[in-house]
């Protein structure tokens, strides 16, 4: 009797936990791995209707596909680089460190700095500018990377480490070689540890000036977000950093939001334009006042403020803990409250022609965000998916250059995605079903929110294997990460031991 | 064993009682920052720092609620196979489901706050049932005595 029933209490505990050990079991990933490796793929190809992302399941990273391209012939990521007979017009060193790093107001922090600071140095080029950025790594000790963010550089150019380089350890240098070709605001960023190294500090703004001067306002500022131990700083500095201005003058403020999640960008004072999105112009940009325009994490806006005849100078509220204040020395304009109506891209300024037609598209994808309980390498826990799939059985979205791409996103987790898609620009085509009526809505980071769902169109014109990723970053962590991929093109780094692109 | 059934189901009745008193700690807290000029936004909250001390009441409430929790429940399930507890499966059985529903509710209320009023109640319903089922165990039962008692019979 006894034993019958110790025999049954045994089988109903294998029972119990049999499942959490085989789930386990299964989610401990190998010791290094390829992109190409992990996942299943998802041709986009599926019937419309009957929803893209069914691939086939669960095939563990090691598994074999073959991605050579129909015509035969593979490309490395190695080989996809700007023209080698070039020679650079732009041409800087940046050396990382990890030290402590000193803010405008004299607060010590520890973290990453590029070339002594944190921020790093301004990089401006200008437009069709052949830059070559050498990074030195002097101390940071997990190896660094550095990733051009919103500039669609050739692959073997795009920093993320263990798909398009080897994370570069302390002593080691790599040269990053782009064609600046798009005028606008950007930035670069550690893509190693990127969720730590962001964070603390290793980052810094990159600015395309446009072939023709004669278009911008003379008066152009850079306004580096970014939070240090929770205080929010522009370009380093805590509280209220003051540009000089006179009445009237037209000044073009570039946001850049290097955080986890969006920041609300308001002007007191003044009214403004909201011309630029992810370094791509509004076409007519209409004037806007009480209005906030939200940044999404990664993403930028261009302002273009007026400041007051009066002298009475304006305020740049970056999410009511920091500001530009812009007018003669010594305005103080009063801080006003935040406004509650926010502008939307998806109304704002004009319709102008895309340059391609997104109902001629060629592929179609699905990107579904969701959360469940699971393991990640072994680790139980609450994480993302990705078409229902935990990371690394995550799709892979095959294309062939050339192809038009639709990707439907749709968040159906508790907290704001901002999703980044490496190398490329989308067209938002609608939002909840709605379509878009303003300006073309261009990004590369876009806040996908609560229940929200996107659809995005973009053309497949830049060869390579992209990070199509979740930019806040311990998200990233977590396994909200895809890639989109060309068919034929291969890479010889490999994901896990020193390269960890999270 | 019936004395592990007994403290697992006390434990996690504690630990839902630790869940109430650290949340409404970090509100508390929360509610001093702003009064003293604090200000959150969604950069600030995704940062990842401890913007004020009493942020810890949330960091435990997410660390006990996702894995301390429900691996006591786990367990006393395994235990309460072993243990000749009174309804001491079923009870367990309870216990596990509720802990499972605390944890989707606490999920999805980040996208629908009136999920948090279930949360709430929820909470009070698991510390009753994990109440109940450690008085199923029998005051009486010592284990050591009746460890004696068995010996004696063989
Ligand atoms: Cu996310």
């Amino acid at each position: 009797m006894t034993r019958r029933r110790t025999v049954v209490a045994v089988a109903a505990t294998v029972g119990v936990l049999a499942a959490p050990t085989w789930l386990w079991q299964a989610s401990l990933l190998p010791s290094s791995y390829a992109a190409t490796d992990m996942g299943y793929v998802d041709d986009g190809r599926a019937a419309p209707g009957s929803g893209s992302g069914s691939g086939s399941g669960s095939a563990p990273p090691g598994a074999v596909h073959d991605h050579t391209a129909p015509g035969g012939g593979s490309r490395s990521v190695e080989q996809l680089t700007a023209p080698a007979d070039r020679s650079a017009d732009v041409t800087v060193e940046l050396v990382v460190r990890e030290e402590t790093i000193t803010l405008a107001d004299g607060t010590s922090v520890e973290g990453y700095t590029v070339n002594g600071a944190s921020p790093g140095p301004v990089i401006r080029a200008r437009e069709g500018d052949l830059v070559e950025a050498r990074l030195v790594n002097e101390s940071v000790p997990d190896g660094a990377t550095l990733h051009w963010h919103g500039i669609d550089v050739p692959n073997a150019a795009d920093g993320v480490a263990g798909v398009t380089q080897d994370a570069v350890p302390p002593g080691g240098t790599f040269t990053y070689r782009f064609v600046a070709d798009r005028p606008g605001t950007y930035w670069y960023h550690a893509h190693q540890m990127s969720h730590e190294q962001v964070r603390r500090g290793l980052l810094g703004a990159l600015v395309v000036e446009p072939a023709a001067p004669s278009a911008q306002p003379a008066d152009d500022v850079v306004a580096l977000v970014h939070l240090y131990d929770g205080v929010r700083t522009v370009n380093g500095s805590p509280g209220d950093t003051h540009v000089d201005a006179a009445p009237g003058a037209d000044v073009r403020v570039r946001v850049i939001n290097s955080d986890n999640a969006s920041v609300q960008v308001w002007v007191d004072g003044a009214p403004f334009r909201l011309t630029a999105i992810d370094g791509t112009d509004v076409h007519e940009p209409g004037l806007v006042e009480g209005r906030s325009v939200e940044v999404t994490a990664g993403g930028r806006a261009d302002l273009v403020v007026t400041t007051p005849a009066d002298g009475s100078g304006a305020r740049v509220e970056l999410g009511g803990t920091a500001a530009v204040v812009l007018g003669p020395p010594g305005a103080a304009p009063p801080a006003a409250r935040p406004p509650r109506d926010r502008v939307d891209p998806l109304s704002y300024g004009t319709p102008a022609p895309l340059g391609f037609d997104p109902a001629a598209a060629t592929r179609t994808f699905e990107y579904r965000v969701g959360r469940r309980p699971g393991f990640l390498d072994g680790r139980p826990g609450m994480w993302w998916t990705v078409n229902g799939h935990l990371y690394p059985d995550v799709p892979m979205f095959m294309v062939t250059e050339g192809d038009v791409v639709r990707v439907a996103i749709s968040n159906g987790t508790g907290a704001v995605h901002p999703m980044h898609l490496h190398g490329h620009h989308a067209v938002v085509l609608s939002r909840d079903g709605v379509a878009a009526t303003g300006s073309p809505w261009v990004v590369d980071s876009l806040d996908v929110g609560v229940g929200e769902s996107y659809e995005i169109a973009f053309v497949a014109d830049n060869p390579g294997i992209w990070m199509d990723h979740c930019h806040n970053l311990p998200h990233a962590a977590e396994g909200l990460v895809a890639h989109l991929m060309y068919e034929g093109v291969t890479t010889p780094f490999r994901l896990g031991g020193d390269n960890r692109p999270e | 064993m019936r004395s592990v059934y007994k403290v697992l189901a006390a434990l996690i009745a504690i630990e839902v009682a630790i869940q109430a008193a650290v949340m409404v700690y970090a509100i508390a807290g929360l509610g001093l920052y702003i009064e003293g000029g604090g200000v959150l936004d969604a950069a600030a909250v995704e940062s990842g720092e401890t913007l004020f001390p009493e942020l810890i009441g949330l960091i435990l409430h997410g660390l006990n609620g996702m894995f301390v929790i429900p691996a006591l429940a786990l367990v006393l399930l395994i235990v309460s196979f072993f243990a000749k507890v009174p309804g001491g499966v079923r009870m367990a059985a309870v216990v596990l489901g509720l802990v499972v529903l605390q944890v989707l509710l606490g999920m999805f209320l980040h996208g629908m706050s009136w999920l948090g009023l279930l949360h709430g109640l929820n909470a009070l319903a698991l510390f009753g049932t994990a109440v109940v089922a450690a008085r199923r165990v029998p005051r009486a039962d010592v284990p050591v005595e009746q460890r004696t008692r068995q010996s004696a019979l063989t």
